[in-house]
């Protein structure tokens, strides 16, 4: 490679970091705060987990290895992943589960917005090409997969949906770790 | 796992040393193994190896031809519709062709039959039925038959089906109103019950429309499921088309087909309010908009939490009235008790005469934290010693921990002499805490501060606060400072210090003198100290009781007096004094007491 195209890539490099820091500064700031909301409108939105649901708990076994933190870019690709199947999930036949509304519709508008930041911000100038991701990529799609089905088999029933929201509270947990430290 | 039978035992007509085998040595090393057919050699001696090529090259005359496997098997899909193609050289007639797949994370391991692809003709076969694990790898191969020959089987094809699939066409649907356009995008697989695409809300949708005009140029946006154009031509065919994307997995979708749909003429309706804006300080929100009519016109602000727009489903029964601002007629409205922190929002004016008119505005959207200004912050002055120091209250008032939390407020501070003569550059310092000390302060000036919030993270900073100005005191200029001190321990030295050394010499000097005396007794009186005071020295001479001549000599304690008293008393008394002083001294010291006391007189 000659000198020339380490200068071109250097420059597009350069280019691609100021562009970046000039509108995402605020994400991780952000993150931690739509993160720290979003936990507190969960707990907010419904009770106690009841009693009776208690013997329908399943595993669902997060694939917690996709939030490890080898690589900062490989990781918030994953956190967008997981924000949008969280959002996914909590958009419809919530009838059964006679959560609050409000509180509802607040939560998914936080987690609506990181989306949207983290598309702007890290899917545009995130590679395409690594396989590494694709991988985390395919297990978290498999994860939410099962909740998915866990859902539509009990007809969205009130146990399916408290056991989901326990579920989706470890998720948020576990990010909200990796967030903190990524930003250490 | 297990080797298939079929793979090397029905192939009569190799019948070669070369043989391709496929599988034998390698098992698959999980999904993310890849497999590749070896070709297994056996070792043949020296001499045939002259012989060899020309075993290779196929005779045309020879009964048995080589069958070829097929060869660059592909997949492809379009959400869940997956077919498999190939290529194959051999020769077309009678040729067909069988497929196996294989997915290991089935419990069943090993080679099965390829529905939907066995004895085809063609060279592609549809195999959607197959596969209903759309995240799981697959392996894939194809051989071809022509009557008892079978060929080889391809190279094993390894594919995830959500990587290969292709994001289908959306449904479009157009409404045309007073001058806009309202589109309605459905998900690629809107009425499917098996879906490749899940997670439906997570497409980007990408309007492409032209008019339909010569000079046609394509404008390209990205809009929401139910969304509108605006900014067109009245009167006009715009022509339109709508893909799905998913950006994070780089996928783009195909295109729906073309639907084109004419303007209307826009009606300028004067009712509507106008330059709907937002103004935010300090977390405060205020929407603000201009009438055009004056007359009789009520206003509706209305709210909608961002989110409801990515839904699929149309939104217009989801916006809220902002309470205190309905049916009012002032053209501004207090939004900070719908707006929080965290999310979107989007905000119109409906505009209301009578009961039949009404008309909505633009929709405005607000980011809180972007769309917010920061107010200046508070500033006092104090002084101390030769320090300056600044005390900043932070902005915002009621909303100052919000802003704190979520902005991560610094401050700049801007401080200067203010000097009459002197043009002094002003000095800068930020600080993350809202006290700041300046420690070079030169007496006697004036100084002059003024300080501005800024938040790093979001790039946004306040107005510069007021200044405030403060005089520094007199300088008190070290060597008077040291002269005092000097002076003050001198005097204590003076006054206190000196006076308690004599006392404390003093009082030594007393005690050294009484218990540890320097001068010592007469050595002539030694042993005196031992003898009690009542008993004083008498004369050897008390025994003779002769009438001589003999001076007596008495010392009593004095020590200088020495009475010579005249013989014939003192010797009658002595006598009788004498014998009792002899026995009896308490007695007898008496008696001599009083005689020398006499004696005396």
């Amino acid at each position: 490679m000659n000198t020339f195209g380490l200068i071109q890539i250097g420059l597009i490099l350069s280019s691609t970091t100021i562009i970046s820091s000039l509108q995402c500064n605020h994400l991780p700031l952000q993150q931690r705060k739509v993160i720290e909301n979003s936990l507190r409108l969960l707990d907010k939105m419904g009770k106690e987990f009841p009693q009776q649901c208690l013997r329908e708990k399943m595993s669902f076994r997060f694939p917690a290895q996709v939030l490890q933190p080898r690589q900062k870019e490989a990781v918030e690709v994953a956190i967008e992943e997981i924000f949008q199947h969280i959002f996914y999930i909590f958009s419809k036949n919530l009838t059964l589960a006679a959560w609050d509304g409000t509180v509802l519709d607040q939560f998914q508008n936080g987690l609506y917005l990181q989306i949207e930041q983290l598309e702007a911000c890290v899917i545009e100038k995130h590679t395409q090409h690594c396989r590494s991701k694709d991988v985390s990529r395919l297990k978290l799609k498999k994860y939410f997969q099962k909740i998915d089905c866990f859902l539509k088999d009990k007809q969205h029933d009130l146990c399916s949906w408290e056991i989901s929201r326990a579920e989706m509270r470890k998720c948020l947990q576990l990010i909200d770790k990796v967030t903190r430290k990524l930003k250490n | 796992m297990a080797e298939p039978g079929a793979g090397t035992a029905a192939e009569p007509g190799q019948g070669r040393t070369e043989e391709p085998g496929d599988g034998c040595t390698e098992e698959p090393e999980g999904p993310r193994g890849r497999w590749t057919a070896e070709r297994r050699r056996l070792r043949v001696p020296g001499g045939l190896w002259l012989v060899l090529p020309l075993l290779l090259v196929p005779l045309p005359c020879a009964g048995q031809s080589r069958l070829p496997s097929p060869a660059r098997l592909r997949v492809q899909a379009v959400n869940t519709n997956f077919s498999l193609s190939w290529e194959h050289g051999g020769s077309a007639r009678g040729v067909t062709f069988s497929a196996q797949f294989q997915w290991p994370e089935l419990k069943e391991t090993g080679w099965q039959e390829l529905p939907g692809c066995q004895a085809v003709a063609g060279t592609g076969c549809d195999i959607s039925s197959a596969i209903s694990e759309y995240y799981d790898y697959h392996y894939v191969r194809v051989r071809a038959q022509a009557g008892p020959l079978l060929s080889p089987w391809s190279e094993v094809l390894e594919m995830v089906p959500e990587h290969v699939a292709q994001i289908g066409p959306p449904g479009l649907e157009l409404q045309s109103t007073n001058g806009v356009v309202k589109v309605m995008v459905s998900p690629p697989e809107a009425n499917q019950k098996t879906k490749m695409w899940i997670n439906d809300l997570s497409f980007k949708y990408n309007l492409v429309f032209w008019e339909n005009s010569s000079h046609a140029q394509l404008q390209s946006k990205t809009i929401f499921p139910v969304d509108t154009v605006d900014d067109l031509a009245p009167d006009s065919t715009y022509c339109f088309k709508v893909q799905a994307n998913l950006p994070s997995e780089g996928k783009q979708g195909l295109f729906s087909p073309v639907s084109c749909v004419k303007t209307s003429q826009k009606v300028n309706d004067l009712l509507c309010a106008t330059n709907v804006s937002v103004q935010a300080l300090n977390m405060k929100f205020h929407l603000l908009w201009d009438a055009q009519e004056n007359q009789g016109v009520n206003y509706n602000v209305q709210y909608l939490l961002g989110f409801w727009k990515k839904l699929n489903d149309d939104y217009s029964d989801k916006w809220l009235s902002v309470p205190r601002c309905e049916n009012i007629t002032s053209t501004s409205c207090n939004l900070s008790s719908v707006i929080t922190t965290t999310g979107f929002f989007y905000l119109r004016v409906q505009a209301r005469e009578g009961h039949n008119k009404s008309c909505f505005s633009r929709e405005v959207k607000v980011d809180p934290l972007k769309t917010n200004e920061i107010g200046p912050p508070g500033v006092r002055l104090d002084l101390s010693d030769s320090l300056l120091h600044i005390i900043i209250s932070p902005p915002g008032g009621a909303e100052e921990e919000v802003m704190r939390d979520h902005y991560h407020l610094s401050y700049r501070i801007l401080y200067w002499k203010n000097s009459s003569d002197m043009e002094e550059e002003a000095k800068q310092k930020e600080v993350k805490q809202t006290i700041a000390t300046v420690s070079d302060v030169s007496p006697s000036t004036l100084y002059c501060v003024k300080v501005q919030a800024f938040s790093e993270p979001y790039n946004k900073s306040s107005a510069y606060s007021n200044q405030e100005c403060i005089h520094t005191p007199a300088g008190t200029s070290l060597p008077l400072i040291i002269f005092g001190v000097f002076t003050g321990a001198l005097l204590f030295v003076l006054l206190v210090a000196t006076p308690l050394v004599l006392l404390l010499y003093q009082a030594y000097n007393k005690i050294k003198y009484v218990f540890f005396p320097s001068c010592q007794p007469p050595m002539n009186i030694e042993g005196f100290g031992a003898l009690p005071f009542s008993t004083p020295y008498l004369s050897a001479a008390e025994e003779s009781v002769e009438n001589c001549c003999v001076i007596e000599s008495m010392v009593t304690e004095e020590g200088n007096q020495i009475v010579f008293a005249d013989y014939k008393h003192s010797k009658q008394s002595s006598r009788d004094s004498g014998n009792y002083s002899n026995d009896d001294n308490t007695s007898g010291s008496k008696g001599s007491k009083d005689t020398l006391e006499k004696e005396m007189v």
